[in-house]
């Protein structure tokens, strides 16, 4: 047990180093194998000079204890092997010592190392289990989470980029110039949308819609891309913006700033795949999100972009608890980007939203309502509460 | 933007309970006390979270006769909701479906099949893990009881388009609804390739079972549009002796078919060996849905001697003009003017009553309607009309043919609905609605 937890303590605190979160969870972790450990039956393992006794152990999946006994002459080193690869060793047993290798093993089939390289190895079975596997542990959960950052962060380096051209054009007068920039400076906040939207305040002071106003476009509170889309694209000009594109700029610098700082917990990561694609069941599919530019595509991809790289991120860990629901949303995302596939333009553009057919729009609803329903279940797969 | 209200706003205005439970003794407790509340029938939920001593209600949960039990066979060569009697709520829903290929509508009818036979049943709500979004909406609580529910499903005429290669199985008459001169079809609101009528007791049991289905088949149905109704629930209990009124306050239905009479339901309604339909398509019958917008304002202007001419019948008894009981036969042969009844009153159209019309005849089962309002600020409410024949050609559209031009045209405003199929029913558990069409023509 010490020794297990000393191997793994370095590599993870290399990675949540500034995350009090992420210290939090590893204590929690350790915690509980602590309780946990000691509390099984060990299958005792005896290693003679010409192989083990037994020489072939099945168990249950979970949590497993092993005593290895040396019966032989010499030291030995043994392991549990899968293909070539060793999942667990113990080193330098002495002669008639007893060492004791706490392990959880995948179902599977495995082998035992049995003293001497030319002795036959033993054989490991680990069974499947009809019993619910055990979630993940949140340690599970600290690189993808650490991933996701990176991921956030180089999207929002992005959207300060983008924004930035946005915003000089309109200053420019440059009304075709600002409006070619509007939907690539917007696809970066749409990937990364359930994280911003931790910070409400600028969530709806760049992203809101005119319908959240009693007034509506006449709203003086109605800012962000969505103001400027109506005056560039459906008024057709760009006079009057500089206060407008000035607060903007500021506002996603604003947002740069506040994710830097920004702890992911596992609940916003995970719970964002879902968020992300009830954005597209929401609003997208039904057109009203970029009514006067029509780039609804950009969003809707972009949605789909960040829910996905989520997903990916996960797959390991969904995988193993359900690969059902893992293969659903596979062939769920390969349905919807095959639908996105045939109005690209470019490497990152979009046809008009209005493009699109009737055919098409029902086409997407099946699968994104699925990926709805499907990523609803995520979190509680993956027993995050 | 995800989030469409100020942050920290509770959607449905619980903040408040909320608050006071915490007050009271801390959430759970408060949660707790909910919960009894609600176990017993007939505690508001209000008195129940809001009392400040922890004193359990006990008593058992009363059962009368509300008719939360009421229960419609579910089994059976013919489908409920078309000769059933009409309960107090209705909610129809049309579906776009989603699949591509014939397996795709045949796991579409079996887990329907499933669904709609355990709503109609009742039983304990689906569960799951505390973690997961519970499969169950819960809107009718932990026990979803049946509360008179029906859930009849009918196809229309696009089910047969090329994707399910099943266009040799259409229903002879099923056709896309067309414009009648005096419609104005908004096309959101008409046709579909399912359509679900969902009737019973209650508008929230009907809504759960909705959401039952819109969960059980996020990848196959996609909803089209949808329309609630109401009828007055002590008309309901009494039907037969008081007619439902509709919007315009006339009695609507008084010269109705008696769904009660098997032999009348069995020439009018059901399609049998008679009809030439396909091997499948026995003991269904059509469907039409029809949004008839009443233009209520202007009506509620029109003196009461115009509105009844119209009609045809006195507005406070229902009785046909110049009789004194509702349920007066007209004698339209002995006014061939139209001195008592004129010749285009609405009644006398829609049914003249001579032995060629006898098989324009259909089952009316509509419910009213009551939604938001228009651009200008008036009303929008009316007819959710519903009507079975099991000759489309001959029973609705006929009689609709001959009420073009009729002068209640003036107040009314058909906007959407559509024709359907409604399939034959599940004989058997080992059965599932329209076997016989996805598998007999495979």
């Amino acid at each position: 047990m010490t020794r297990l937890v000393s191997i793994a303590h370095p590599r993870i605190t290399a990675l949540l180093l500034g995350s009090a979160a992420v210290v939090a969870l590893i204590g929690g972790a350790v915690q509980a194998a602590a309780i946990e450990a000691g509390t099984m039956d060990p299958i005792t393992i005896t290693v003679s000079n010409t192989g083990c006794s037994p020489a072939s152990v099945s168990v249950a999946p979970g949590k497993t204890v092993f005593k290895i006994k040396n019966d032989s002459q010499r030291r030995l080193e043994w392991e549990i092997l899968k293909g070539v690869m060793v999942v667990e060793e113990r080193e330098n047993i002495a002669p008639g010592f007893v060492q004791t290798l706490t392990t959880t093993l995948d179902p599977g089939d495995y082998q035992m190392t049995c003293g001497l390289l030319s002795n036959p190895k033993g054989i490991l079975k680990v069974a499947v289990s009809d019993a619910p596997i055990a979630p993940p542990s949140p340690m599970d959960l600290v690189g993808p989470i650490a991933q996701y950052k990176v991921y956030v962060t180089s999207e929002v380096t992005a959207l300060v980029d983008k924004t930035r051209i946005f915003v000089a054009a309109i200053k420019a007068g440059n009304l075709e110039e600002a409006k070619a920039a509007y939907a690539p400076a917007r696809l970066h906040y749409e990937r990364i949308e359930p994280v911003a939207e931790l910070f409400s305040d600028l969530d709806t002071a760049i992203d809101v819609r005119e319908d959240d106003f009693e007034k509506k476009a006449a709203d003086p509170a109605f800012t962000g891309f969505h103001r400027i889309e109506k005056a560039i694209f459906a008024d057709g000009t760009t006079k009057g913006l500089d206060v407008l594109a000035d607060k903007l700029m500021s506002d996603v610098l604003d947002l740069q700033k506040r994710v830097d700082g920004l702890v992911i917990t596992p609940k916003a990561m995970v719970g964002g795949a879902a968020g992300l694609v009830e954005e597209v069941a929401a609003t997208k599919i039904s057109g009203e999100e970029d009514r006067y530019s029509r780039t609804d595509l950009w969003d809707f991809s972009a949605n789909i972009d960040g829910a996905q790289k989520i997903v990916d991120l996960l797959r390991p860990l969904v995988e193993k608890q359900d690969p059902a629901l893992d293969a659903r949303v596979r062939e769920n995302f390969a349905k919807v980007d095959a639908v996105l596939a045939k109005y690209k333009v470019g490497t990152t553009g979009f046809e008009s939203y209005e493009k699109l057919t009737e055919q098409d729009r029902n086409g997407l609803k099946g699968p994104v309502t699925t990926l709805a329903e499907d990523l609803s279940t995520l979190r509680g797969t993956l027993g995050i509460n | 933007m995800m989030v469409d209200r100020p942050a920290g706003t509770c959607p449905f205005g619980f903040a408040s309970v909320t608050g006071h439970d915490a007050t009271a003794g801390g959430p759970s407790l408060g949660r707790r006390r909910i919960l009894l509340g609600l176990g017993a029938a007939g505690t508001a939920l209000g008195i129940g979270a809001a009392k400040a001593a922890p004193t359990p209600v006990e008593t058992a949960p009363v059962v009368d006769n509300d008719g939360t039990r009421d229960r419609q066979p579910f089994y059976g060569p013919r489908q409920s909701g078309v000769v059933t009697a009409q309960p107090a709520a209705a909610l129809i829903v049309a579906f776009d479906v989603l699949g591509t290929a014939r397996p795709d509508l045949q796991r579409l009818f079996k887990h329907l099949t499933k669904r709609i036979a355990f709503l109609m049943r009742g039983g304990p709500a689906a569960t799951a893990a505390i973690g997961l979004p519970p499969p169950d909406s819960g809107l009718m609580g932990p026990d979803v009881y049946p509360d008179n529910i029906t859930i009849t499903v009918a196809v229309g005429a696009s089910l047969f388009d090329e994707r399910f290669g099943l266009a040799a199985e259409k229903p002879k008459h099923l056709v896309t609804m067309t414009r009648f001169p005096n419609d104005a079809l908004v096309a959101e609101q008409c046709h579909g390739d399912l359509l679900l009528q969902i009737c019973s007791n209650t508008a929230e049991t009907n809504i759960h079972a909705l959401r039952d289905i819109l969960k059980s088949f996020p990848d196959l149905l996609a909803l089209r549009w949808k329309m609630e109704g109401f009828l007055p629930p002590h008309t309901i209990k009494t039907l037969g002796k008081d007619t439902v009124r509709n919007m315009l306050g006339f009695k609507d239905g008084t010269a109705n078919l008696d769904a009660h009479d098997e032999t009348l339901m069995d020439r009018i309604v059901w399609t049998g060996e008679q009809h030439a339909e396909p091997a499948w398509a026995k003991n269904g019958t059509y469907q039409v849905v029809r949004l008839i917008r009443t233009l209520v304002e202007r009506w509620d202007r029109t003196p009461l001697g115009e509105q009844q001419t119209i009609i045809g019948r006195e507005k406070a008894t229902g009785a046909p003009l110049g009789m004194v009981n509702e349920r007066d036969t007209p004698d339209y042969a002995s006014d061939p003017q139209g001195l008592r009844i004129p010749v285009d009153a609405h009644i006398r159209l829609a049914n003249p009553r001579t032995p060629e019309t006898d098989k324009n005849l259909i089952l009316r089962r509509p419910f009213n309607y009551s939604r938001g309002m228009t651009n200008a600020g008036q009303l929008d409410m009316g007819l959710l009309f519903v009507s079975f024949q099991a000759d489309l050609e001959a029973g609705f559209i006929t009689v609709q043919r001959r009420l073009d031009g009729e002068p209640l045209e003036e107040y009314i405003k058909p906007v959407g609905g559509g024709y359907f199929f409604v399939m034959p029913g599940v004989e058997h558990e080992d059965s599932y609605l329209g076997q016989r069409l996805v598998e007999g023509s495979a």
